[in-house]
């Protein structure tokens, strides 16, 4: 996975939070296709607070950019609004978002929102997955340990087994 | 209206014949037990439908769905006839032309032999794949073609901007040749890169039983390529195979309509084992064409570095280290590899597979070959010319001539999307809740017991002109020769199955200049592109080319169920 956006940039942070705060609703231009976008709920830390994350297919010469492993590789947009500054949760300064697989065995840093209270990085290893946005201490750190204010699912994260729906024990075996 | 089945017609009798009988197959019933279970109590020494089994599928039979069967004729050419008593098929071979050179090309029934076991297949001029015609860029060779296969067919000649009487297209630029009739196509290369010919009638059933080969133009500038010290021309295919022998396709209709035909098999150049040997050192040119009905791949050459050069039709503007090569049905690429350390290279499919059933992704790995690399050094060393990046000012300034139409409006814009008929409601009602999530790009088949069983008689698959309503060959686009147009493409991601499509347009050459709104960084020419689901693509079309050119679905079963048009290029000088 290859992150951006983690040099530290605090000048500014929390003032841009409280522009961030009365803004408008997310994004100004059409949704694009639901397979290509997920919402990020508030937790109850942070009541008000909406995200949304925007996945874009990255480009490569073959047209869509594969890993070697075989995984769609992303560009990945995080965009939230309305959250209250980090220090009113705690002994914080910043946030940051962290992506990790459905059952949390797996989760790594993506980077730390900017004062306009946006990330743009790239993943090319996940399938499902969760975004999580935690209040941090600062944005250098590799843990998460603050609590969490958003939380996400890829749509490819809705995908669930057959077997668990009532029709699979209905229809005659 | 959905698509009507034209396998029949001008079918030889005898081909009908074997259809309507029920006849022994020449395989052992000892091998009938399905590894999944459903269907293993089918009758294997008559030709019946039986589902095949796919690698990775623990549990694909859905409740209540054991007993659905396509609702169309099993069908297996050459069905009854001892494979033994036909010509053994052999490895193709080199058919080097020049201008005015004939090449006599004949279809034909053939035995081949794969994984050990003996299967009755097609080939042209008894190899496999068909032989590689190599010729020099401008020129025009002749190919006599004969079709001695129980099947009507055509040639079409893939990515090939030839004089629109030759391009192989049914019921469009030339009749059907039927069993026993010929054809004489005359074919000019204006374009360097490698091409690929292959029928166009039925491709789901011709082309996977082996009616494919390459052409390798090879370019008027000596300094087109970097120098390497060798090329491997390589066509990757999948077959799909069952207990005794291959899955039977659909007569009327192709079957596997949702989403193409997958093999279990892979094939480079009709082998189930790619072999290369090389020196340490050794740079590898790869002409890259994939030949599979639906299969999209992720190629990676072991831990080799590996530069992508070219693509459908001439070289990237800028040449780039990739980490592998995604190849879509129909697409070409070529890449470069260094093999700098002695031992051994797997070539390998990489992906990430679904399991609608179980909602699952899963890594999977597949080992089409190996390249073994010796101690000795390559000689002369090409390292330090493969260590750059060419950046290409000749296609860029080719390209250049176009930029100013890159942030128009569309002329055109289409929706890739299905209709469909009359499906058992059971697998309505699966599918109705299966509907939460389709990946962008499918790598497998990922629901095979609802794919198998759909056909052309109960699925369409729509090109659905966004302005006027019209569908498929109802679409009636007009343009001059020397128009520069754009095309929009919407793959639909609210249809009832939405599918990435490979779209190929014939007889011109195009730019992806923009995805879902994003500039393409680094251009080709192409005339092949993956719509992944709900992405949109934006075309530029340098329309060169006089005549009736189609566009369609490159997946065989797609195409079979519809999912094509016409554009016509008008010559306003003539």
């Amino acid at each position: 996975m290859r992150t951006a956006g983690r040099s530290p940039q605090t000048i500014g942070f929390f003032g841009l939070f409280a522009v961030a705060l009365v803004s408008g609703p997310v994004g100004h231009e059409p949704d694009p296709p639901e397979i290509y976008r997920f919402d990020l709920v508030a937790t109850a830390r942070a009541p008000g607070a909406i995200g949304t994350g925007l996945l874009n297919l990255a480009w490569s010469p073959f047209g869509v950019a594969v890993s070697a492993d075989g995984f769609l590789v992303y560009d990945l947009a995080l965009t939230v609004e309305r959250v209250i500054e980090p220090q009113r949760l705690g002994p914080f300064t910043t946030y940051v978002a962290w992506i990790a697989t459905p059952s949390l065995d797996k989760i790594e840093k993506l980077g730390f929102l900017s004062a306009a209270g946006k990330l743009e990085t790239q993943i090319a290893s996940w399938n499902k997955f969760i975004v999580l946005v935690t209040a941090e201490a600062s944005t250098d750190v590799e843990r998460r340990t603050g609590p969490v204010v958003l939380q996400g699912r890829s749509p490819s994260g809705f995908i669930a087994s057959f077997q668990s729906h009532e029709l699979f024990n209905l229809m005659p075996h | 209206m959905f698509a009507q089945s034209v396998i029949a017609r001008g079918a030889a009798p005898f081909c009908l014949a074997l259809l309507l009988v029920t006849v022994p197959l020449p395989w052992d019933s000892a091998i009938a037990q399905h590894p999944t279970g459903h269907h293993a109590d089918a009758d294997t020494t008559t030709l019946s439908w039986r589902m095949p089994s796919m690698p990775g599928m623990s549990l694909m039979m859905l409740p209540g769905m054991a007993e659905y069967r396509p609702d169309i004729t099993p069908f297996l050419p050459g069905l009854g006839l001892d494979p033994m008593n036909l010509p053994r098929a052999r490895p193709r071979e080199v058919a080097t032309l020049g201008e005015g050179d004939t090449l006599h090309l004949r279809s034909a029934l053939v035995r081949r032999t794969i994984l050990g076991k003996t299967f009755t297949m097609y080939g042209f001029n008894g190899q496999y794949p068909g032989p590689l015609i190599r010729v020099m860029q401008n020129t025009t060779i002749v190919v006599d073609f004969t079709n001695d296969i129980e099947l009507p067919t055509t040639i079409h000649w893939h990515g090939v901007r030839l004089d629109n009487r030759f391009d192989g297209v049914p019921g469009v630029t030339q009749d059907l040749v039927p069993p026993g009739g010929r054809f004489v196509y005359q074919v000019h290369f204006p374009d360097a890169g490698v091409y690929w010919y292959h029928p166009h009638h039925r491709e789901d059933i011709q082309q996977e039983l082996g009616l494919y080969g390459n052409m390798l133009v090879d370019p008027g500038d000596s300094t087109y390529y970097s120098l390497v010290h060798r090329e491997e021309i390589l066509m990757l295919d999948d077959l799909l195979l069952q207990e005794g022998g291959i899955a039977p396709f659909g007569l009327e209709t192709s079957n596997h309509t949702l989403m193409g035909r997958f093999g279990n098999v892979f094939l480079v150049n009709g082998e189930p084992t790619y072999q290369l040997s090389v020196d340490r050192g050794e740079v590898v040119r790869f002409f890259l064409t994939n030949v599979s009905n639906t299969r999209m791949y992720n190629l990676q050459v072991g831990g080799a570095r590996v530069k992508a050069i070219a693509g459908d039709i001439g070289k990237f503007e800028r040449e780039a280290w990739v980490p592998s090569v995604v190849l879509a049905p129909a697409e070409r690429y070529v890449v470069e590899a260094r093999f700098d350390q002695p031992g051994t290279y797997a070539l390998t499919n990489r992906v990430q597979a679904l399991n609608h059933l179980l909602g699952e992704f899963y890594g999977k790995v597949d080992t089409l070959g190996t390249i073994r690399v010796s101690d000795r050094s390559a000689v002369p060393d090409y390292g330090v010319s493969f260590d750059q990046l060419r950046a290409n000012t000749d296609v860029a300034a080719d390209i250049a001539r176009y930029r100013p139409h890159f942030s128009r409006s569309p002329d055109f814009e289409l929706d890739l999307t299905i209709r469909v008929g009359q499906l058992p409601q059971g697998m309505i009602q699966y599918m109705s809740i299966d509907t939460t999530y389709f990946p962008p790009v499918e790598w497998n088949d990922a629901m095979p017991m609802m794919n198998w069983f759909t056909n052309g008689t109960n699925i369409e698959w729509l090109l659905r002109d966004a302005r006027s309503g019209a569908e498929n060959m109802d679409i009636a686009w007009h343009l001059p020769v020397g128009e520069v147009t754009k095309i929009r493409l919407r793959n639909d991601e609210d249809a009832f199955h939405p599918m990435s499509h490979p779209i190929h347009l014939h007889g011109q050459r195009f730019l992806v200049v923009e995805r879902d709104g994003r500039p393409n960084p680094n251009l080709v020419w192409k005339e092949t592109v993956l719509v992944p689901v709900g992405s949109t693509i934006d075309l530029l079309v340098d329309v060169s080319n006089p005549g009736k050119w189609m566009l369609h679905c490159h997946i065989a079963e797609h195409l079979e169920a519809g999912m094509r048009m016409i554009m016509t290029v008008e010559d306003q000088s003539r």
